[in-house]
C-alpha cells in the first residue's frame, strides 16, 4: 500500500514535469522534479530505496522523452546513488546539504543523460548550451529541494510513526 | 558493516544500470518500435487530463483581479495578429515569388496541404530535448518525419509516432535545423534551436545585408521542410566582416509555453 502510494507520487510528479514545470522556464531550464523528489526519498528513506524509485521514475520520464526506454532511469539512478553517498556522514536534519546534493546531482543527471543519448546515437544538445542549461537547472533544483524534502519527510512521517515498535 | 552496506548499494547500482542500459538498446532496435510507441501512448491521455487540469487551474487563478478576462481578450488579440502576420508574410513572400520564381516553382502553399489537428498533451522532461506530446499517432495518420505547424507558422516534425500518440521535435530543440530565406532581402540562411531564442546563421551577399523586422521563412533547400512556412521574425542581427555568414537571432512565431493545438502536415514527404 505504501509503494503504491509512492508510485502514485512519482506518477503525478511526473505528470507535473511534463505538463506544467514547462511553464516556469528560467534561463533556458525548468526544475526536474522527477529528481529532486528521487532525491528527497533517497535523503529520507535511503539509497537503495531511492535508487530502486529512481528507476521507476525514469522509466516513466522515458515514456514522455523521445527515443528508447531507459536512459532517464540511468541518469536518475546516478543522481540517487550520488546523495546515498552524500548523506552517509552528513547531518541529515541540515536543509543546506540536500540542496548542495540536488545541484550536483543534477549536474551528473545531466552529465549521464547526454552522454546515455550519445551513445544510443540520439542527438546531443552542442556543449556551451549543455552547459548554460545544467547550471540554470542545477540552481533551481537545489532551491527547490528544501521544499521537497518538508514535503516527503512530513508525508513519511505517519508510516514511519506505525511502524515502529512499541 | 558499513563498508558490506556500500558494496551492496554500488552492487545494486551497477545491476540497475546495467538493466536500464539494456532495456534502452533493446527498445532502440527497429523491431521494437511498435511496442515502444505503443507503451509511450499508455501516458497521453494521463499527460492530456494533466494538461487540462494545468488550464483549469490557470482559469480559477487568473479569476483574481480580472486577469482572466484580460487573458481572454489578450489571447485574441494575440490570434488575430498572429495571423495577420502570416497574411502579411505570405502576401509578401508571394509577391516576390511571383516576380521571381513563380513560373519555375512547383511547390503547394501551406494551407493547401492535407493536415491533421493534434492536441498537445505534454512537453520534453528535460530542457535538453525541446519536445512536445501530441494526441495524434500512427492511427489518426502521423508518422515519423511529418512537419508540424499552427495557423502562426512552423513549430517542428514529428520524431517518434505511437499508435494514438506522437513526439514532435520543435524548432526550440538544439538539434533542430531548418533552411530558410528571408523574405525582404531574400538572403538564405539556417535557424538552429537554442534555450532562449532560435539562432538564424545567414549566408552574406554581395551588397545585400539582413535587417530586424525581416521575416524568415521555410526554404525548402534540402527538401526537409515545404518552401513558404512562416518560421520568425528577424529580432537582431550581427554582421561580421570577416566572416562569410551573419549571425542573428529569430524571434520564433509560436510562443512554445501557449501552444495547446497543433497541426500535422500528412501529405508532405521529406526528402
Amino acid at each position: 500500500m505504501k509503494r503504491l502510494g509512492i508510485a502514485a507520487c512519482l506518477l503525478v510528479t511526473v505528470m507535473v514535469q511534463v505538463t506544467w514545470a514547462p511553464r516556469v522556464t528560467i534561463a533556458g531550464a525548468f526544475p526536474n522534479l522527477a529528481l529532486v523528489a528521487v532525491i528527497a526519498i533517497t535523503w529520507t528513506a535511503g539509497v537503495r530505496s531511492g535508487m530502486a524509485w529512481a528507476c521507476i521514475a525514469g522509466l516513466m520520464l522515458d515514456l514522455t522523452a523521445d527515443g528508447p526506454l531507459g536512459p532517464h532511469a540511468v541518469a536518475l539512478l546516478s543522481g540517487a546513488y550520488l546523495t546515498g553517498f552524500w548523506n552517509r556522514n552528513l547531518d541529515r536534519e541540515s536543509f543546506l546539504h540536500p540542496a548542495i546534493a540536488a545541484a550536483v546531482s543534477t549536474a551528473l543527471y545531466s552529465l549521464v543523460l547526454v552522454a546515455a543519448d550519445d551513445t544510443l546515437g540520439l542527438p546531443v544538445p552542442p556543449l556551451g548550451v549543455a552547459v548554460q542549461l545544467v547550471i540554470a537547472a542545477s540552481l533551481y533544483n537545489a532551491v527547490l529541494m528544501p521544499f521537497a524534502l518538508l514535503l516527503v519527510r512530513r508525508l513519511r512521517a505517519p508510516l514511519t510513526r506505525r511502524t515502529e515498535p512499541v | 558493516m558499513y563498508g558490506r552496506s556500500q558494496s551492496r548499494s554500488t552492487g545494486l547500482f551497477i545491476t540497475l544500470c546495467a538493466s536500464m542500459l539494456l532495456l534502452a538498446m533493446l527498445s532502440e532496435q527497429a523491431w521494437a518500435a511498435g511496442a515502444r510507441g505503443a507503451a509511450k501512448s499508455v501516458l497521453a491521455p494521463l499527460e492530456a487530463a494533466m494538461t487540462q487540469a494545468a488550464g483549469n487551474v490557470d482559469r480559477v487563478t487568473s479569476v483574481f483581479g480580472d486577469i482572466s478576462t484580460l487573458r481572454a481578450e489578450n489571447q485574441r488579440l494575440r490570434a488575430a495578429d498572429e495571423a495577420l502576420r502570416r497574411q502579411v508574410v505570405e502576401l509578401d513572400a508571394a509577391a516576390k515569388e511571383n516576380a521571381t520564381l513563380r513560373q519555375a516553382l512547383d511547390f503547394e502553399r501551406s494551407f493547401g496541404h492535407r493536415m491533421v489537428a493534434a492536441q498537445v498533451v505534454g512537453r520534453g522532461p528535460d530542457g535538453f530535448s525541446r519536445t512536445l506530446e501530441v494526441d495524434r499517432g500512427t492511427a489518426d495518420g502521423v508518422q515519423p518525419g511529418m512537419i508540424v505547424t499552427t495557423g502562426a507558422g512552423l513549430v517542428g516534425r514529428v520524431r517518434e509516432a505511437g499508435p494514438h500518440g506522437a513526439i514532435v521535435q520543435t524548432l526550440e530543440d538544439p538539434q533542430s535545423r531548418v533552411n530558410v530565406f528571408l523574405s525582404k532581402t531574400g538572403l538564405q540562411g539556417t535557424v538552429t534551436g537554442g534555450p532562449t531564442a532560435l539562432q538564424l546563421e545567414i549566408e552574406h551577399s554581395l551588397g545585400i545585408t539582413a535587417t530586424s523586422g525581416e521575416w524568415a521563412l521555410t526554404s525548402g533547400v534540402g527538401g526537409g521542410y515545404p518552401r513558404g512556412l512562416v518560421v520568425g521574425e528577424l529580432a537582431s542581427v550581427t554582421h561580421r566582416d570577416s566572416s562569410t555568414s551573419d549571425q542573428a537571432l529569430l524571434a520564433w512565431v509560436n510562443d512554445p509555453a501557449s501552444l495547446t493545438l497543433v497541426l500535422v502536415i500528412t501529405d508532405f514527404v521529406p526528402s
